[in-house]
């Protein structure tokens, strides 16, 4: 067995500068990236517990907002309910005002248009009336009934005033006797000299008919007339009729 | 057949004979500084899975530095490391064809030994200055002083003996088959000879860090493991 000392020298020496290179291009640049990653990666954790404490802080105010939002909320809530309120008893006052402006007129629309229909069925059932009498008294046109009315007319001259009777005798333009059908001539002589009898005197007559009398006979002169037959009655009648109810 | 005892030069420079232990020697060294620089060109805070491999291995020598010292594992991760991945390297060199591990020469695994025990004076000086250096001597008791000297002396002689005899068996035993049996009969004893590469590259790293623990004065490190060896002596 032999030692050469010149060989430990040599591997002495090798090992010492290996030992440096390897510090130099080996050991200390891979720690020095551990190290830096390491540093990273505790400043990306003081980082995310920054954020974290952040966020935390955020979602804390967020709770705050969200409770303001609801303390918000009730009180725009009660307010609304408040003005709904206020607008809803204002409006059912107007409404109710309304209603009573709007029911004061329609009664008051209502008693005008029952008055005016009560007039027109009024006014409706005289002329109702009328023409049914007219239609019945048409039946009644026979020799009696135009005695009946050359009497009446008798007493109706005889009821007028001496100075208008000596007017009509002293009248020269004849006499008008209307009835509402024709007079034969004896008819028309009896009724010439009964005239001129109520008169006191002869008055010249001449005849004449009317259909619209339905039945009588009138004396119709330039200053006298002398209404004498149903139709004035009936006119008469209603007329008196339409008085009644404007009373 | 060549003593594996015996150092043969290769050329002289000078007076100076340059054995074929001391030129494998170079060439790993080449290997290791070029491969370094190589992976540490381009290192970046998201790492490829090469240089994941290497962060590796420095936190792995960085956790055994602290579990075995119980110190921040910077000042001594350089030479405890570079010791490992030497002597790994070149026990596992003798896996190529006429290379003889420079481990399996006695001066090599000497020049390891000498630098541990320098280091041990170096980082103790270091931490506590010569006086507090000398007192590790003194510990428990100072009668215990001629002891621990002869004690400081002995353990470093047991580190390269225990490396070269490990190495050194495993090569001489190789070339006994292989001369004997043939080609794949050593195999077996090759793969055996690689884990008791790896194994006392560990052993004489931690008892390395054991060593230096001592003189800094850090806390009693944990027992050295006992060696695994399948021959020679530990």
């Amino acid at each position: 067995m032999t030692f050469d000392w010149w060989t430990l020298g040599l591997q002495t020496i090798n090992v010492i500068v290996l030992i440096w290179l390897l510090q130099r291009f080996f050991w200390h640049p891979i720690a020095g990236i551990i190290t830096a990653r390491r540093a990273l990666a505790d400043k990306t954790l003081v980082d995310a517990k920054a954020s974290s404490l952040k966020a935390a802080a955020a979602l804390a105010e967020i709770a705050s907002t969200r409770a303001g939002f609801a303390a918000e909320r009730a009180a725009i809530q009660s307010a609304a309910h408040a003005d709904a309120a206020k607008i809803r008893s204002s409006q059912l006052a107007e409404a109710a005002k309304q209603v009573t402006a709007l029911e004061a007129a329609a009664k008051a629309r209502i008693a005008a248009e029952s008055e005016a229909d009560a007039k027109a069925w009024g006014q409706r059932s005289g002329v109702l009336a009328v023409e049914i009498a007219r239609r019945l008294a048409s039946r009644l046109d026979g020799p009696q009934v135009k005695r009946v009315f050359l009497d009446w007319l008798v007493a109706a001259i005889a009821a007028l005033p001496e100075e208008t009777r000596q007017t009509a005798r002293a009248k020269t333009t004849p006499f008008d006797a209307v009835s509402a059908t024709p007079l034969d001539a004896t008819e028309q002589a009896h009724a010439s000299q009964t005239i001129g009898a109520a008169f006191g005197g002869p008055v010249s007559v001449t005849y004449s008919t009317d259909p619209n009398l339905i039945a009588g006979l009138e004396l119709r002169g330039d200053h006298l007339t002398v209404g004498n037959s149903w139709q004035a009655d009936l006119i008469k009648i209603q007329a008196e009729l339409q008085h009644e109810r404007h009373a | 057949m060549i003593s594996p005892l015996a150092s043969t030069p290769l050329f002289h420079l000078g007076p100076v004979p340059i054995t074929q232990g001391v030129v494998t020697t170079w060439g790993i060294m080449l290997v290791l500084i070029a491969g370094s620089a190589f992976v540490t060109r381009h290192l970046t805070l998201a790492p490829s899975k090469l240089q994941s491999v290497f962060e590796l291995l420095v936190e792995t020598v960085d956790n055994q530095v602290r579990e075995t010292m119980a110190v921040p594992p910077a000042p001594y991760r350089a030479f405890n490391g570079t010791l490992f991945v030497f002597i790994f390297v070149a026990n596992w060199s003798s896996l190529i064809p006429g290379v003889e591990p420079p481990t399996a020469h006695l001066e090599t695994d000497a020049a390891l030994a000498l630098l541990v025990f320098l280091a041990v004076i170096w980082f103790g000086v270091r931490a506590g200055g010569v006086g507090g250096y000398l007192k590790t001597f003194a510990t428990p008791s100072p009668i215990m002083i001629p002891l621990n000297i002869l004690e400081s002396i002995t353990r470093t002689f047991s580190l390269f003996i225990r490396l070269f005899g490990n190495v050194m068996s495993g090569v001489f035993m190789i070339a006994i088959v292989l001369s004997l049996a043939g080609l794949f009969v050593p195999v077996p004893l090759m793969a055996l000879d690689m884990l008791i590469g790896a194994i006392q590259a560990y052993i004489f790293a931690v008892l390395a860090m054991v060593f230096i623990s001592g003189a800094v004065g850090t806390r009693l490190a944990p027992a050295p493991p006992t060696p695994v060896t399948g021959k020679g002596t530990p």
